[in-house]
C-alpha cells in the first residue's frame, strides 16, 4: 500500500509505531483521532502502517480507505469503502497484496474468497443488494460502513484506518457522513484510526457525541528541522531532483516542514527536470509552483469548494489578501459578510472551510486572515493581482520571483538566529520553583564578582552563594508578540516572550506574576538608553494587559553597562549576560537544543575548524606555516595571521552559523597566498557592503566602531579583501602578495 | 609557536604602581583577565599600571578594544598606563587603532617604571 519503501519513510517514525500499536488495543475497542496540522501529511504513514500490519500476518486485518473528493455523496463513498473494504480483506486472507490494487467486481471478490470466508461474505453480498435498491441510503450508508465487523471473530478482526476525514462533511445527501463514521466505528467495538484536519476532526467527533473516553488523540504537526531535510534528500533522490544543501535547508524553513508541500514541489522539479541547486532554482520553480503548478491546484481547488461562484471566490481572495497586507488580525464577521453577500448558511460555511484549513481563525464574531502558511499567502497574493486587478501575468511572475528571492536570505537568517541562540521559551518554561544564585539576574553585580575568571571558579563561586532566590513556577508562555504585534518590528518572535506563573508555586492572586523576557540585541554591553527603552516598552505591555505583577528580566550577549545595570536595579529589573543565561540553564537543568549539521566533505584543500576555543589560533598556525613556504617575512606572516584571527571571528561574530564551523581554503600561488574563510549562516548586508560597522543599530557608534575594527584590520593587513555572499552565508577572501621578497600590505 | 591563553594574569606591584603581564595571546578571554586585575590593582591603591607584552605573540582586536577600556578605566582613577615591551608587529596593530595616541610605549618593564616614576618620582621604593 505504501508508496515508498519502509525505509524511505522518514519523520514519522514514532507515529508509525503509535498507530500500529493502536491495533493492539482491539479488545479495548478504542478510537485514535489522528488530528493533523493543515498540509502536515498523513496518508503514507496510513499506508504506512497498512504494510507494516499486512507483513505481520496477525488475527489484525488492516483496512486503508481514504475519502477523496471524486466521491460527490455519501452513498457512493460509502459504496467505495465496502468494495475497499472487502478487496483488501481478501487480499489479506490470501496474502496477495497485488488484490488490494485489483479492479475486482463484487462477483469476482465472491469467487476470490476463501472457502472458510465465503459463507459470510456470499451473506454480505446479497444483504447489500437487496439494501442497494431498498431508497434507504441512510440504511445503506450504515450497513456499507459496518461491514468490517461481520467478519467472524475466529478469521480475523479488522483494523479500519480512514483518511480525509474532512472530505466526509462535504458529501451531498441525505446522510451526514462524517459524524456517521465516528459513530459507527465508535460503537463497533473495534479499534480504528480516523484521520483528518484538526479543527475538523475534533468538532466531528463532538458533533457525533463520541465517547472521548473511547478515544485517544494523536497530534501530528509539522515535520522538524531535521526531518524535512531528511524528507527532502530522499524525496529528492527518488525524483532524481540534483539538489544542495542550500536549497533543501531554504525549503524546509519555506514550506514550513510540511511534507505534503516539500512532496508535491520536488514532483514539479522532476515533472520540469530541474535541479535545484540554488536559492534561484528554487524560487523560481516556486514562483511557478504558486502560479500554476501542484500548490496553486491545491489551493484553488480548496477556494472552489469553499466559494464555487467566480464572483464569490473573487471577493473572497480580495478579501483575504487585504486582510494579510494590512495584517488585519480581527476583521468584522459583519464586514465581510457584506462584502461577499452570501446568504447565511452559504457564508458560514465559508467561514468554517477558512478556519478547520487554517486560512484564517475564526472566533463567531472577528476573522483573523493573517494565520495561513506563506505559500498560501504567496498563492493569494499572485490570485489576487492577477484574477482582481488583472495585471499583467509577465508583471506577476516576475514579482513572485524577485519577492522570494528577497526573502529567502531572511527566510534562513532567521532559522539560523533560533538555531544559534537559546529558547527564552524553552527555560521559562523550565522554572519550577528552584533556587538559583540571585547574582545570575544581576549583571553588574555578576561582572564585578566574576568577569575574566575562569569556569571553575565561577562554578565553584555559585555553588558556594548563599545570596539564592527562587524562580517562580512558569505555567504559560507566549511570544510577546501575541500580546502585541507592534514588536514585530523590532524583535524576533524567539526572542521576547510573556511568561505567566506562580511564586512558591501557590496559585493564589497574590502569587501571581508575570515575567517579560527579552534578548536585546547588541554586542557590546547593552548602554542604559537602550535598556531603558526595553523597560518602557514591557511596562507598557504590562499596563495595557492590566498585569499587576511583573518582573521584566532582560538579557544581552555581553551584559549592560553599569549605568544601564544601574537604571534597570532602581525599576527593580533583572539583566543578565548570555553567560549568565547560561549558567542559570546549567543550575536549572534545561538542555538547550542546539542542531547541527553535517559537514559536507570538500573536494578541495579546506580547514575545517569548530567555533570557539581560540581555534582561530590553528588557522593563524596553519597559514604561518604555509607562508613560510612562499619565503615571506616574519612580519608579513604576523600580518595575514592576525587578519586570519580576525576573519575567524568575524565568522563566529556575524553568521549565527547553524554547524558552528569555520571553512578555511589556502591557495598557494606563484607570487601571492589566498586565504578563503568562509561560514555558513548570514552577514549583515553593511558588512558585505563594505561598512566596516556591525549590523546592530541600536547600539551606541563609537563602541560599534571599535567592535568594526576587525574588519579595518584585515584591509589593512592584506592587499587584496573581497566578501563573497553566497546563498546561505559568506566567503572571505584575502590575498597577499609577496613581491621579490619586498613586503607588501598597507605599512609596507 | 606554542601560544595558549593561560588561566592566571601575572602582576606584581612596585611602589604604587601595578605591573600586569599579559600573555602569549591578546583575546576577549585574556583581556578580560588583564582587565580584572587592572581594575583589583587601581582598587587598591595603585596610580599607575604598566602593562608588559614580553610575552605577547598576537592580539586581535576584541583584545584591543578592551586594552581600550582599561585605559579608559585608568584614566577615571587617574591613573597612568605605560605599555611595555610591545613587539613591532603589536605596535603596528596598536597604531593603526589609535591606542598609542592614549599610552605610552616603553622598550621594556624597567623604562615603564622610569616612566613612570617620571611621571610620579615619589612611586618607586627601592
Amino acid at each position: 500500500m505504501g508508496r515508498v519503501t519502509r525505509q524511505e519513510f522518514v519523520g514519522r517514525v514514532a507515529e508509525l509505531e503509535r498507530v500500529v500499536a493502536q491495533a493492539g488495543y482491539q479488545k479495548n475497542g478504542r478510537g485514535l483521532l489522528l488530528l493533523l496540522a493543515p498540509s502536515a501529511g498523513v496518508s503514507e504513514l496510513l499506508r504506512q502502517a497498512y504494510d507494516v500490519l499486512f507483513q505481520g500476518r496477525t488475527e489484525v486485518v488492516p483496512i486503508y480507505f481514504a475519502f477523496t473528493r471524486h466521491e460527490t455523496t455519501a452513498v457512493s463513498a460509502a459504496i467505495e469503502f465496502l468494495n475497499s473494504f472487502l478487496q483488501q480483506y481478501i487480499a489479506y486472507r490470501r496474502n496477495e497484496p497485488a488484490l488490494c490494487h485489483a479492479s475486482l467486481t463484487l462477483t469476482d471478490i465472491v469467487a476470490l474468497a476463501p472457502s472458510s470466508d465465503l459463507q459470510w461474505i456470499d451473506q454480505l453480498v446479497q444483504l447489500y443488494s437487496s439494501i442497494r435498491f431498498s431508497n434507504d441510503n441512510k440504511e445503506l450508508v450504515r450497513f456499507c460502513l459496518s461491514a468490517p465487523q461481520r467478519v467472524p471473530e475466529h478469521l480475523g478482526r479488522c483494523f479500519v484506518m480512514l483518511d480525509g476525514s474532512e472530505l466526509a462533511e462535504d458529501l451531498n445527501g441525505s446522510v451526514t457522513l462524517g459524524p456517521e463514521v465516528l459513530r459507527i466505528f465508535g460503537r463497533s467495538g473495534r479499534a480504528f484510526v480516523l484521520a483528518g484536519l484538526r479543527r475538523q476532526i475534533l468538532d466531528a467527533a463532538h458533533n457525533a457525541m463520541s465517547n472521548f473516553e473511547r478515544l485517544d488523540l494523536l497530534r501530528l504537526e509539522q515535520l522538524t528541522s531535521e526531518q524535512a531535510n531528511l524528507l527532502i534528500e530522499h524525496v529528492a533522490q527518488r525524483q532524481q531532483v540534483p539538489t544542495s544543501r542550500e536549497a533543501r535547508e531554504l525549503l524546509v524553513q519555506q514550506f514550513g516542514g510540511s511534507p505534503f508541500f516539500i512532496s508535491n514541489f520536488l514532483q514539479a522539479a522532476r515533472e520540469k527536470s530541474v535541479a535545484l541547486m540554488t536559492y534561484l532554482d528554487c524560487e523560481r520553480l516556486y514562483a511557478y509552483e504558486v502560479l500554476g503548478g501542484h500548490l496553486h491546484h491545491h489551493f484553488q481547488s480548496l477556494l472552489e469548494e469553499m466559494a464555487p461562484q467566480l464572483e464569490t471566490r473573487l471577493m473572497l481572495i480580495r478579501l483575504l489578501w487585504e486582510g494579510v497586507v494590512n495584517e488585519e488580525t480581527s476583521a468584522s464577521v459583519e464586514a465581510w459578510r457584506k462584502r461577499l453577500q452570501l446568504e447565511n448558511v452559504e457564508f458560514e460555511y465559508v467561514l468554517h472551510k477558512l478556519h478547520i484549513h487554517e486560512f484564517a481563525n475564526w472566533n463567531g464574531t472577528s476573522i483573523d486572515p493573517t494565520a495561513g502558511s506563506q505559500p498560501w499567502k504567496d498563492f493569494l497574493k499572485v490570485s489576487y493581482r492577477l484574477a482582481v486587478l488583472n495585471e499583467p501575468r509577465a508583471l506577476v511572475v516576475a514579482d513572485a520571483i524577485t519577492d522570494a528571492l528577497k526573502r529567502a536570505p531572511h527566510t534562513i537568517a532567521r532559522h539560523y538566529k533560533r538555531l544559534g541562540q537559546i529558547s527564552l521559551r524553552e527555560v521559562a518554561v523550565q522554572f519550577n520553583c528552584q533556587r538559583v544564585p540571585r547574582i545570575l539576574f544581576d549583571y553588574e553585580s555578576f561582572a564585578q564578582k566574576y568577569k575574566g575568571e575562569g569556569e571553575n571558579e565561577i562554578a565553584a563561586g555559585l555553588d558556594t552563594d548563599i545570596e539564592l532566590m527562587k524562580l517562580p513556577q512558569i505555567v504559560h508562555v507566549a511570544s510577546s508578540l501575541a500580546f502585541n504585534s507592534d514588536l514585530r518590528q523590532i524583535c524576533d518572535e524567539q526572542k521576547c516572550v510573556v511568561a505567566h506563573g506562580f511564586e512558591d508555586g501557590v496559585y493564589s492572586d497574590a502569587q501571581e506574576v508575570v515575567w517579560l523576557i527579552a534578548r536585546v540585541d547588541s554586542k557590546l554591553e547593552v548602554e542604559a538608553d537602550l535598556a531603558e527603552l526595553w523597560f518602557d516598552r514591557f511596562d507598557s505591555l504590562a499596563r495595557v494587559h492590566g498585569f499587576r505583577r511583573y518582573q521584566v528580566w532582560l538579557i544581552s550577549n555581553e551584559g549592560f553597562t553599569g549605568e544601564a545595570s544601574k537604571l534597570l536595579a532602581t525599576r527593580n529589573a533583572f539583566c543578565s549576560s548570555d553567560h549568565q543565561l547560561e549558567l542559570l540553564i546549567d543550575q536549572i537543568g534545561v538542555m538547550p537544543v542546539r542542531q547541527t549539521a553535517a559537514v559536507e566533505a570538500p573536494d578541495e584543500f579546506v580547514m575545517v575548524l569548530p567555533m570557539g576555543e581560540d581555534n582561530e589560533l590553528l588557522a593563524a598556525s596553519t597559514v604561518e606555516h604555509i607562508a613560510r613556504r612562499l619565503s615571506f617575512q616574519p612580519a608579513a606572516i604576523n600580518q595575514i595571521k592576525t587578519a586570519i584571527v580576525e576573519a575567524c571571528i568575524n565568522a563566529v561574530e556575524h553568521s549565527f552559523s547553524p554547524d558552528r564551523k569555520i571553512y578555511q581554503r589556502f591557495r598557494v600561488e606563484n607570487d601571492k597566498l589566498v586565504v578563503i574563510i568562509s561560514s555558513r549562516g548570514i552577514v549583515p548586508t553593511n558588512l558585505v557592503s563594505g561598512n566596516a560597522s556591525t549590523s546592530n543599530t541600536e547600539s551606541d557608534d563609537a563602541a560599534e566602531e571599535r567592535r568594526g575594527w576587525g574588519l579595518k584590520l584585515i584591509r589593512t593587513l592584506m592587499d587584496e579583501v573581497e566578501f563573497e555572499r553566497v546563498d546561505e552565508g559568506t566567503s572571505l577572501r584575502m590575498t597577499k602578495y609577496l613581491r621579490n621578497g619586498v613586503l607588501s600590505g598597507a605599512n609596507n | 609557536m606554542d601560544i595558549s591563553s593561560g588561566s592566571q594574569v601575572r602582576s606584581h606591584c612596585v611602589g604604587t604602581t601595578a605591573v600586569v603581564y599579559a600573555s602569549d595571546y591578546l583575546n576577549k578571554l585574556t583581556g578580560e583577565k588583564i582587565e580584572r586585575e587592572c581594575r583589583r590593582q587601581l582598587d587598591s591603591g595603585c596610580r599607575a599600571l604598566v602593562i608588559d607584552f614580553a610575552d605577547t605573540q598576537l592580539v586581535n582586536s576584541i583584545g584591543i578594544s578592551i586594552l581600550l577600556g582599561i585605559i579608559d578605566i585608568a584614566e577615571r582613577s587617574q591613573a597612568q598606563v605605560v605599555f611595555a615591551d610591545v613587539n613591532n608587529q603589536t605596535v603596528e596593530l596598536f597604531t593603526m587603532l589609535g591606542l598609542t595616541r592614549h599610552v605610552s610605549l616603553a622598550k621594556d618593564e624597567q623604562e615603564a617604571l622610569l616612566t613612570i616614576s617620571g611621571f610620579d618620582p615619589t612611586s618607586i621604593v627601592h
